[in-house]
């Protein structure tokens, strides 16, 4: 159920609304809109009478909301959520599209901060790159562990790009934190309830990826569990499901897109270097993925992708990125977004000085 | 296997080659691309002839055996795409082509009306069912042959092309009188008979993805009509079945970039069946273009809500004429038109 605020509701009024909510056995959360403040409470609502919030002062109506995800439910906050990266400018889930970039695993200092440049002259916001990696085989590379975040974090000082890079258990939460600007929740642990919990708890944005075979409605709800925590800066990211079709690596389900932003606050990312499997149609895959409205586009770039330690199938040169950030531009324009050249004065290192970088 | 032709290789040697693979007892298909001629060899067996006795004749630059089961439907026989002339159309060039109209034919009036505001809001071909396959033999089956009439009136008054799906052999003939392009649904993508018919004709042929069908299946049907003789075919997407149900199909958009690669045919999407929800067919709609689609095939009905079928996958012309408005700016940024 929630409770609707009238605008310009007293802090007071907000108050007393929480107040008796927790009285009434359940749990209040305030969201705080543009427009409006809403409380949303959850758990055990069978002591709860809207009537009671009705006659309240500074109360505009009171709703019940039918899905099961309530606190990311569009209805609780019809406002698109912009997810703020503390420390930089990017704003995820606003009229800019975020394109999210780097390898698939930390290899080595230099490859990373190589390629943290190369995205970011190109016009990334945000690098990612696998320091924990969830492998199919337990005999492939699994990682370099705290040192690959160390490198991550050392690429952000030189390219002030926030970083984004997986968590794998609940005991690596404190430490992925402690480095990362956004958690990443692997497709396998779509609904590891536990870990999810935990980084509700973290004062982080997540990114949550749907898992290999997740329901939307699923995916929904492991971001209740998030939110329910007290952590409501989650993107939500389609990234393809297992279907018969082996033609591809995973069946890239766009129809994702509109139905999460229609029945969710929450942005909306893409990744369609898992959704498609292949190099060759990530792409025209990105294009779609802008056109049918996603907020952000989580993209693995390699300087070498042959020779890159893992999925480098589908992994593109930093040649094809930067020439697909032209392609993506006019799209984003196309409808009504914009995705930013780098064009910030900021002094940061380019090419001809990584190799001093690496002597050093 | 083909025989890729050296650049400008004389007449003569193009044809002894042919002479050759005929002699051999196998089925040549010619494709004259601007810069080089390609032998394609089709047979049962051709996987058995002796690569370098083609290598050293006259004019031969190189052969190559053609990996997937598929070979007049390949790239590698045809590196061009393919255009089709529809009545002076062409589906498959520059121009992303569109076509609208209801699920079903419902009426003379209806059909004319829908016809007139697909045809303002941008469309060039009406769609419409006159033979419709439907899950329950109980719901309505389509106006057939009166159908097919209305659907030849609507173009004479518009100018419109018009497609129309042919569900059985018997039918091929009536319905290749009255319609300009056979659909070929979901359901026949592997009806071989229908396709084999089909491809004896001289008609665009638009065939559907079936509706748990792979790629390969897709394309191994095209071959089945074009190895037929008839080389105007077009395949489209238009969702597959998963687990996923918050949506009636799940709409591979995968598909586009993939058959764009593997074929020169022109690729179709569908986002009415892809999606089922209206309120979903213009996000995809952009993205299939933005992916590179050839073909737009969208379900549009004067009154959705009185639909006699697919009313909930239907846009009504006000959400049509919107939709095609926001398309352009797409078509644009991928160096197209609409």
């Amino acid at each position: 159920m929630i409770v609707v605020m009238q605008p310009g509701a007293s802090g007071a009024e907000i108050e007393a609304v929480i107040r008796r909510a927790e009285q009434m056995g359940c749990k209040p959360h305030p969201i705080y809109g543009e427009s409006r403040t809403v409380i949303a409470l959850v758990g055990d609502l069978t002591r709860v009478s809207r009537e009671v919030f009705d006659e309240m002062h500074g109360v505009a109506n009171t709703m019940r909301i039918q899905e099961q995800h309530k606190l990311t439910n569009r209805t609780t906050r019809p406002d698109n959520t912009v997810v703020k990266i503390a420390g930089s400018a990017v704003r995820i889930g606003g009229d800019e599209v975020i394109v999210m970039a780097g390898p698939c695993s930390v290899e080595g200092r230099s490859q990373l901060i190589e390629t943290a440049i190369a995205v970011k002259e190109a016009g990334a916001k945000v690098l990612r790159g696998g320091a924990f990696k969830p492998r199919t085989s337990p005999y492939d590379f699994q990682g370099m562990g705290e040192e690959g975040l160390q490198y991550l974090a050392e690429a952000r000082e030189i390219t002030g790009l926030p970083v984004i890079t997986e968590v794998m258990t609940v005991e690596q939460v404190p430490m992925v934190a402690e480095y990362a600007d956004i958690l990443q929740i692997g497709a396998r642990n779509m609904q590891n309830y536990g870990l999810l919990n935990a980084v509700g708890k973290v004062n982080r944005p997540v990114l949550l990826k749907r898992g290999m075979s997740g329901l939307l409605k699923e995916l929904l709800l492991c971001a209740e569990y998030i939110a329910s925590n007290g952590n409501y800066n989650i993107i939500l990211c389609e990234r393809g499901i297992r279907t018969y079709e082996t033609a591809t690596r995973n069946t890239f389900d766009l129809n994702a897109v509109p139905v999460l932003k229609q029945s969710s606050h929450l942005p909306v990312a893409a990744d369609p270097s898992h959704g498609t499997g292949y190099r060759e149609y990530v792409p025209a895959m990105c294009k779609a993925s802008v056109a049918a409205g996603a907020d952000a586009l989580l993209l693995e770039v390699h300087p070498d992708p042959d020779k890159a330690v893992s999925d480098g199938r589908q992994t593109i040169s930093v040649e094809t990125f930067a020439k697909l950030m032209k392609d993506l531009r006019r799209i984003a324009e196309a409808v009504d977004r914009y995705i930013d050249e780098d064009d910030d004065d900021e002094a940061f290192l380019d090419l001809s000085e990584l190799a001093e970088l690496e002597v050093a | 296997m083909i025989i890729v032709m050296k650049q400008g290789a004389a007449q003569p040697d193009v044809e002894s080659v042919v002479k050759r693979v005929e002699e051999l007892g196998y089925k040549v298909h010619l494709s004259r691309g601007e810069a080089r001629t390609i032998v394609g060899i089709i047979g049962a067996d051709e996987h058995k002839i002796n690569q370098e006795n083609f290598e050293v004749m006259d004019g031969v630059e190189k052969t190559m055996r053609v990996m997937q089961p598929f070979k007049l439907a390949s790239r590698d026989f045809t590196h061009s795409d393919t255009v089709i002339n529809v009545r002076g159309l062409p589906v498959g060039g520059k121009q992303v082509v569109v076509m609208a109209g209801p699920c079903s034919v419902e009426s003379r009036a209806m059909i004319i009306e829908t016809a007139h505001m697909v045809k303002e809001g941008g469309a060039t071909v009406l769609r419409g069912g006159a033979f419709k396959p439907r899950s329950s033999p109980y719901s309505f089956q389509g106006m057939g042959e009166e159908g097919l009439k209305y659907l030849a009136e609507a173009r004479e008054e518009t100018g419109l092309s018009i497609i129309t799906e042919v569900m059985s052999v018997d039918e091929v003939e009536l319905v290749g009188e009255y319609t300009d392009i056979f659909q070929v649904g979901a359901r026949n993508n592997q009806n071989y008979s229908l396709l084999k018919a089909l491809g004896k004709t001289n008609k665009p042929v638009f065939l559907k993805r079936g509706i748990s069908g792979t790629i390969n299946e897709l394309l191994m049907g095209a071959e089945y009509i074009l190895s037929g003789g008839n080389m105007q075919v077009m395949v489209c997407e238009r969702g597959i079945r998963t687990y996923e149900t918050a949506t009636r199909n799940t709409f591979d958009v995968n598909a586009i970039p993939l058959l764009k690669d593997l074929t020169h045919l022109p690729v179709c999407a569908d986002p009415a069946h892809g999606t089922g929800m209206v309120k979903l067919v213009p996000a995809i709609s952009k993205a299939a273009v933005a992916a590179g689609a050839d073909v737009l095939m969208v379900e549009v009905h004067p009154d959705p809500k009185r639909a006699w079928s697919d009313g909930a996958q239907s846009l009504d012309p006000q959400q049509f004429a919107r939709l095609m408005t926001e398309l352009k700016p797409i078509a644009t940024a991928v160096g197209r038109g609409i």
